[in-house]
């Protein structure tokens, strides 16, 4: 696995990755819908399973020494890692943005705890919807993106009309940190364990669907 | 001895293509010609190979071992060479030597070293800077550095200029001589008439003929000949017709080669496989 990881990050991932890991920063914008910039994240992840059809990776990593599954896994594992460390990019500048203003952020939820609950839904029904469909048929990777995009913005929406309608959302959630910790970080535990939930088990979906295809 | 490879009662259904039955066998140190139109079900078959599609009925062993028990062991032994093949265009070769050779166990460093030296190649030029010559001579020496002993060519020589065509035959040719195994599939058949050992030709999804190439070759005999000079029983004995400058042309068996009085000249792969292929049209 590690072999496969090195390849990912070495031959298989997008140049434009790094940029989107750094878009974390976009947290320090004022007023603007941050659920935007884990859409960036899931942008890289299309862009590098779409170069890799162009470049003909999974038919290289085909004729290395290793099984169908472990392909899957090193994706999947891959994508996760960007995923963290675009959570982990955004504490510190969650932090300094709560510092620099304490107003919120009129555009959908403020940058607090239940942003990161929120990115981590996004990702884990990003992962099932996008992989579920990507391993079906790997050519066909525009297709499978434009299916988890769909979901994903219809989340996004949903987010930002919230925070302004629906009122446990406007009054407990879309509130500066420390306020109402509790319900935080219950929102957070909510988000880390769905994307768990959703991200092994498009993982194993995946593994089925991609032994089955014939490439 | 055990076979290099051995294909047994391989099939696999599409919706418009069947892969009916194959059988077939490699022998070590021989390079083995695999010839057949377009959609013959060349790449069908080598991707069963390699794993890539799912047979749906059949065996692949690998020297005695069952492909789908032993993939990854196998493919330590195995390289595989395309001339469709492109590795990460923008990644410089040692990029995807230092990630490549990370997943073979008798990966040999030096022997990779002389490889490179010996086909001219730069470790810092990117895939796409090579010409198509050397990007194949690339795949050929990352495959000969982690020691395979069976090299699986699909379409080699395919957009080679006669010259790099010539200088890949001739290392295919030492390679053999070094003890290792080729499955060379290509419709160039030309190029088999001067390295092959031996030939397997499928036609339509079906095996049709799996002998030495000598043998092959010398079973036929092309014909040529002018509109009605040829007997009713001639007519008869005829194996496709094609047409040609001075008249036509149709296969014979050799044996038959002594009832044709005329211009009878021994045939090439090229002129078998072409009339072969016609030989229910006329």
């Amino acid at each position: 696995m590690s072999r496969l990881l090195k390849k990912e990050f070495l031959l298989s991932m997008h140049p434009i990755t790094p940029l989107m890991l750094a878009l974390s920063l976009m947290v320090l914008i004022p007023n603007y819908p941050y659920a935007v910039m884990f859409f960036y994240m899931t942008l890289a992840i299309f862009f590098t399973c779409m170069m890799g059809r162009e470049n003909h990776d999974v038919v290289y990593t085909m004729t290395l020494p290793v099984a169908k599954k472990e392909i899957v896994k090193a994706r999947i594992c891959f994508v996760v890692i960007l995923e963290l460390l675009q959570m982990l990019l955004l504490v510190p500048f969650s932090l300094l943005r709560q510092h620099l203003n304490a107003m919120g952020n009129e555009a959908g939820m403020d940058a607090n705890i239940v942003l990161f609950a929120e990115g981590f839904l996004l990702f884990g029904i990003f992962n099932l919807m996008f992989f579920y469909s990507y391993y079906k048929n790997v050519d066909k990777v525009g297709i499978s993106f434009v299916k988890a995009t769909v979901v994903f913005f219809v989340l996004v929406t949903i987010d930002a009309v919230g925070t302004h309608v629906i009122p446990f959302m406007r009054d407990y959630l879309d509130t500066p940190d420390p306020k109402y910790l509790g319900y935080k970080l219950v929102a957070l535990g909510i988000g880390i364990v769905l994307y768990v939930v959703m991200t092994i088990g498009v993982c194993r979906i995946s593994i089925k669907n991609f032994e089955q295809q014939d490439l | 001895m055990t076979n290099v490879l051995e294909v047994k009662h391989l099939c696999k259904h599409y919706p418009s293509f069947t892969l009916k039955d194959v059988n077939f066998s490699l022998e070590k140190g021989k390079i083995t010609g695999f010839i057949g139109r377009n959609g013959a079900g060349k790449s069908t078959t080598l991707n069963s190979l390699l794993h890539f599609v799912h047979p749906d009925n059949g065996e692949i062993l690998f020297w005695g071992e069952d492909v789908s028990v032993g993939e990854m062991e196998i493919k330590q032994k195995i390289g595989f060479v395309s001339s469709g093949m492109s590795y990460y265009p923008n990644k410089k070769l040692k990029a995807v030597t230092n990630v490549t050779k990370s997943f073979y166990r008798e990966w040999d460093e030096e022997a990779y070293q002389n490889y490179m030296r010996e086909f001219e190649l730069d470790e810092n030029k990117t895939f796409r800077q090579l010409s198509m010559g050397m990007k194949i001579k690339y795949a050929l020496a990352l495959a000969l550095s982690h020691n395979a002993e069976l090299l699986i060519l699909d379409e080699p020589t395919s957009g080679l200029d006669p010259v790099s065509r010539e200088n890949l035959l001739e290392i295919f040719m030492s390679l053999c001589d070094r003890g290792k195994t080729i499955l060379f599939s290509t419709h160039i058949t030309s190029d088999l008439d001067k390295c092959a050992d031996n030939i397997i030709y499928i036609r339509n999804g079906q095996i049709v003929e799996r002998s030495a190439l000598s043998e092959f070759v010398n079973t036929y005999r092309l014909v040529e000949y002018g509109e009605n000079e040829l007997t009713p029983e001639q007519m008869d004995k005829l194996i496709g017709k094609r047409r040609n400058k001075s008249g036509w042309t149709s296969l014979i068996r050799s044996k038959e080669a002594a009832n044709f009085p005329g211009n009878i000249s021994e045939a090439d792969l090229d002129g078998i496989m072409v009339h072969l292929e016609s030989e229910g049209k006329v």
